[in-house]
Order: C-alpha cells, then structure tokens, then sequence
C-alpha cells in the first residue's frame, strides 16, 4: 500500500492587475497575564471566562509586516481569528492598527480545539471567503502557548510553501513572487528566499516593530460594527474535524513546574568586599574562568 | 477497534500496525545538530520499554558518511534521502519526504529537535499525516500499556507542566528542546541497518533559496544576547546610556555580551534586539547578571532558565532578589567598578 499524502502545491497566480496584495493575517486572542492563567479542573483547558482576551504581542509583528507590505505595494490587510464572541474587541484593535477588515470566527463547535483542529478551522475559512489571497502572515507563535505549530499547519492544509522567521519582505507584482528574509537565531545566519505567491509567512517575533493603535480607529471600528462574525452555518465544517473532535492531542495531566532553585544569597556592605565575594563565588561555579 | 467516526480528511490509523521510535535528524554544513545526537539517545531509552527499534532518519543531498554516525550514536536503522532535488533546505519539501517515510514505515514515534529548523518542519509533518504534535517538550517517557507517549511541555509562560497525548492516532510527534538530554558516546564498533530510500513524487519547490549570510554585528562587536554564555543586563536603575556603557565594559571584561530590559531598549539606551523577556528574545545564558533591574514578571519570563544569576540593585526589595543565586545590594556604580578592577587584576596576574 503505502499510500503517500503529498499535498499538491496549488498552482501559482499572478497578482491583480493594479488592485495590490490580499494580505490573510490570522490572530490569536492570548491571556494577557500568563503567571494568572486558571484551568479548568477536568478538561486542562485554559478557563476564557472572565479572563480579557488581548492581542497576542507577537501577532502584532505579524501585522505590521502586512502592513508595511501594504503600504508599499497597496491591497488590503484582513484579520481574522478563531475565538469567543468576545473576540470582537481584540479584532477591533487590529483594525485600529491598520488593517482593512476584521473577521471574527466564532461558533460553540470550534471550542476545544488543539492546533489541528484550529488550523483546520482557519485554513478552510481562508479558502473559502479569500481564495484569492498572495500572502497568509502569522506570528511567530503565541506568548500563553507558545507552540509555533499554526504556520506550518495552516500551510499543510492549503498544500502551500511556508517560511518561518521572516523579517522582512519584497514583492515583485508583475511576476507573483516575493523575496522573503528570515533570520534564524541558532544558526546566526540571514537567509533571503524567493517564493512564488501564494505563501504562508511567520514572522519573525524580533522583528517589524508594530506601530500604535490608532485609538480612534478602533472606536471607528466599534460603530461601524465592522468585525464581521462568521460561524459554522457559512463556513459549513464537518463537526468531526473542528473543536474537541477533531483534536488527536488531550492534556492528560498538569502538574505545577518546579522554579529552579536558586540560592538566594545576599551581599550587603563594601562595594569592593562584595565584588570580591561574587567574583569567588562564580569561580566555584565555574561559570567565568579563574 | 473502534469504528467511532473521525474527521473524512483524516485517514483511518489501526494503532497495532505502528512500531518503533524515529528520530528526524537535522544537520548543516555537514554536521549533525547536537540535538538530534541527543535525541537518538532518549529514543533508545524508549525503544527499550517497549521493545522495539530506533531508526534515525536523514534527508539531504551528498550525506556521505554522515549517515553511519547515526548507527554510532546509537540508532539501529538508518533510513535516509539522498537527492539533488534536496540540496537547498524547503520546509514543506523536506516535510513531505518525511511523511513519505513515515507512511511506508509506520512509526508509532517521530521526535524532532526543537531548533528553529525543526520547530518550523515539524508541525508541517504532523499536520500532513493528521495527527497530533508537542512542540517544546522538555521530558519523554511511553506508557508500556497504551504505548502512548507522554510529552512533557512547560505552557503558560513555565508556570505549568502539561502533559500531552495522541491516544488515537499515529505516529505520535514531538519536538524535543536541546540540550535537555545528554548526548550519547560515540562508538563506531556499533553496527546497523542503512537503507536509502528513493522518493518519487516531491512536491513542487515553488521558490528557492537565494543567499545565506552570517549576521553582522552592526556598530557593536558583542554578540547578541541569544548566543552568548554570558548576559550582563540593564534595567531602568541603571539611570541611563552613560551606565550602559560601563555594562558594556563589564561584559567585555568577562567576555559576555550586553542586553536589557523593555524599560530600557523602550527608552534606546540599548536597541531593541537587544531586549530580553517575554515580547523580546528568550535568554538561557550560563551567567546573567542583571544590573538596576528590578525584576518585572515580563522580564523574568526572558532570563528564569539561566544556569546562575546574578542580580545588582541598590533596593534590597527588588523582586529579582528572588530569583538570584547570588545579590548584591548597593549602588551599582562602585559595584562594577571594583568587579572591573578585581577581573583587570586577575588578567594581569595571569599574564606575568
């Protein structure tokens, strides 16, 4: 047998003529204050209720890379992003930061999604009310989870080339490309890829610092009501693929971490008496060399 | 088995036809990534409470006898790709090679080092065969009953520890942090299995890889603080550029580089790589040494696994007190000051 599931790339196209990029960048809503994250008892799932639902930091890189590509070559930016209905004030500041349109992907049966389930989600909603899209741009990963699987998943489903790390961008409208520069920390190099579009694009969480909220865009966004929410009766996903059922991966147990111990030891008194404790100490420690 | 119904985009897993633990070798330039040698070790451990084999897997272009390294280091298989095709490193062509294999094979274990090529490969993979993945993990072990993996990942900032499982699909992935497992001995008296395998059917490349270029250190000739083995630290007590600058001759002189906090890179007394914590970069450094840095949670996020630390405040009730192997309160002007003449000292002993 040995069945092979390679996903076929889908054929590459060209820009439109004059009309600039379409720009997909999907968002996620993360818990402002990790160190006062509640789960729930039974499932491990991360209790929503009552927690405020902020912009996760590194998506607001990802977002000014789109808009930067945006104010260069033209097109429009569009958010979207798989969350509670409260996800509406969260997708409103993203309008206030820039982007065109918001779509606020909302339905009871995407909760309890792992991040098959919610790229699966994405992935679909991107093809079918975008088809036409050059780019889809995410974050580098989420500062509450920190998986970094969303790109590459989001890419799988689409059957799409994908590069994570990217710092910056160059886009050649006539031929459909864009060079992409990515950076990858571990190896200390800069690597410059050209792609034919569409691609899927991680941006690098050290990179395109994002510009202000512009307040009253945002309250602009509020009362034109312009987050559009989208449930499951448009998108129509097998509910077998989506949420909790169409999630491989369960949170078998939490445990609290262990801190690593420190020693806590303190040094009062002459400021050369203490350097000379330090600087023995660290010789033990073997951590500078004698 | 259960004939419950699933997702129709995934195909049906029988649990039963999945043996034996993978490891996805990465290598660069012609050297195998320390992380994957570490992972063929844990393997080992693994394949060993279940009974079954380790097979490293390596997909490249000229591996020549890097191949047999991986049976030194402990794998009992080798499967690998050899193909010009794959001379330049595409995630989702190098991701799809290793779903062909996988699919001929059938592991019920896939494990990737967690550099930021496999983090990027990985999920790719998974995604592809439509099963679960663990990024990050920090600890592995299998239940011999279920033959579940459990994959051990900090979440939620470090604070937890979840432990992850795929009960009802296969293989079941996960990319593994380095250096949380040592490496193996290396003994070339081990022998094994080599297999080369031939794939057909890559997808298109649809781009290509046009440069590769070495960072450059810019106006500042340290390093930047994700590499460094030791990281002096500026918070806002530091009070300005001027007492920056006497961190970056405390970092000279131990031979470490320099990097602060959000307060800081926010006010450009240093710039924004140069930003530890939880929007900047990530530091687990053999030393840190933080100066004036009072110990903001969003900070610590950046610097909590480095082997010691060190904190310099003249507030005995900074919070990063709390956190440090070794304190010192005072003002940090003299502090240093008496450090740099201490380290000049033992330099020039040296060199009499």
């Amino acid at each position: 047998m040995g069945a092979t599931v390679i996903s076929q790339v889908t054929p590459t196209q060209g820009v439109g003529k004059g009309e600039g990029l379409t720009i997909i960048v999907p968002v996620k809503a993360a818990v402002p204050n990790i160190t006062a994250v509640r789960l729930d008892p039974v499932t491990h799932n991360l209790v929503r209720e009552g927690v405020p639902l902020m912009l996760n930091p590194y998506d607001r890189n990802a977002l000014e890379f789109a808009l930067r590509l945006k104010d260069r070559y033209g097109g429009r930016v569009i958010t979207l992003s798989m969350a509670p209905p409260s996800g509406k004030d969260f997708l409103e500041s993203t309008i206030g930061m820039g982007a065109d349109e918001a779509y606020l992907i909302t339905d009871r049966v995407f909760a309890g999604a792992d991040t098959l389930a919610t790229s699966y989600t994405v992935a679909m909603t991107i093809r079918k009310l975008f088809p036409e899209f050059n780019l889809v741009v995410m974050g580098e990963e989420t500062t509450d989870s920190t998986t970094a699987h969303m790109p590459a998943q989001v890419a799988s489903w689409l059957g799409l080339p994908y590069l994570y790390y990217v710092v910056d961008g160059e886009v050649n409208l006539k031929e459909g490309t864009v060079r992409l520069t990515r950076y990858l920390e571990d190896e200390g190099v800069f690597e410059e890829y050209e792609f034919q579009m569409p691609v899927i694009v991680s941006v690098y969480k050290g990179s395109n610092p994002p510009r202000e909220i512009s307040l009253s865009r945002k309250i602009q966004a509020r009362l034109g009501n312009l987050v559009k929410s989208v449930t499951n009766n448009e998108l129509k996903l097998d509910q077998y693929c989506v949420g909790l059922r169409g999630s491989p991966t369960i949170v078998a147990k939490i445990e609290d971490a262990k801190p690593i111990p420190r020693k806590k030891q303190v040094f009062k008194g002459d400021p050369k008496e203490a350097a000379k404790w330090l600087i023995d100490n660290l010789t033990k420690e073997g951590v500078i060399k004698p | 088995m259960s004939t419950s119904r699933i997702c129709p985009e995934w195909p049906q897993v029988d649990k039963n036809e999945y043996r034996g633990i993978w490891v996805y070798v990465e290598h660069q330039n012609g050297v195998i990534k320390d992380g994957s040698l570490q992972l063929i070790g844990k393997a080992r451990e693994l394949a060993s409470k279940v009974n079954v084999d380790v097979t490293a897997v390596m997909v490249g272009y000229k591996l020549g006898d890097l191949v047999k390294e991986l049976i030194y280091y402990g794998a009992d298989r080798v499967v690998y790709v050899d193909d010009e095709a794959l001379a330049v490193y595409m995630p989702h062509v190098y991701a799809s090679v290793i779903v062909n294999l996988v699919n001929k094979y059938k592991p019920e274990v896939v494990l990737f080092a967690a550099t930021k090529r496999g983090r990027e490969l990985a999920p790719y993979v998974a995604n592809t065969l439509r099963t679960g993945i663990t990024a990050d993990c920090t600890d592995l072990d299998i239940d011999v009953k279920t033959r579940d993996l459990d994959q051990v990942r900090p979440t939620y900032g470090g604070n937890i520890l979840a432990h992850i499982r795929t009960p009802t699909r296969r293989p079941q992935l996960a990319s593994v942090r380095p250096n949380v497992f040592p490496t193996p001995p290396r003994d070339t008296s081990r022998k094994g299995e080599v297999i080369r395998e031939v794939i057909n059917n890559l997808p298109k490349p649809n781009g290509s890889l046009i440069s590769i270029k070495p960072v450059t250190k810019g106006d500042s000739d340290l390093p930047p603080v994700e590499k460094a083995d030791i990281v002096v630290a500026a918070g806002r007590g530091v009070g300005g550029p001027e007492g920056v600058k006497l961190l970056v001759e405390l970092a000279k002189a131990i031979g470490g580089t320099v990097g602060g906090t959000k307060k800081v890179t926010d006010a450009g007394w240093l710039p924004v790589d140069r930003q530890i914590g939880q929007t900047g970069k990530t530091v687990r450094p053999t030393l840190y040494i933080g100066v004036g840095v009072s110990g903001a949670i969003q900070h610590i996020f950046g610097m909590k696994e480095s082997k010691i630390i060190v904190a310099i405040n003249s507030d005995p009730n900074a919070p990063i007190f709390e956190y440090a192997d070794y304190g010192i309160v005072g003002d940090y002007r003299q502090v240093i000051q008496a450090l740099l003449e201490l380290l000049n000292q033992r330099r020039a002993g040296k060199g009499s």
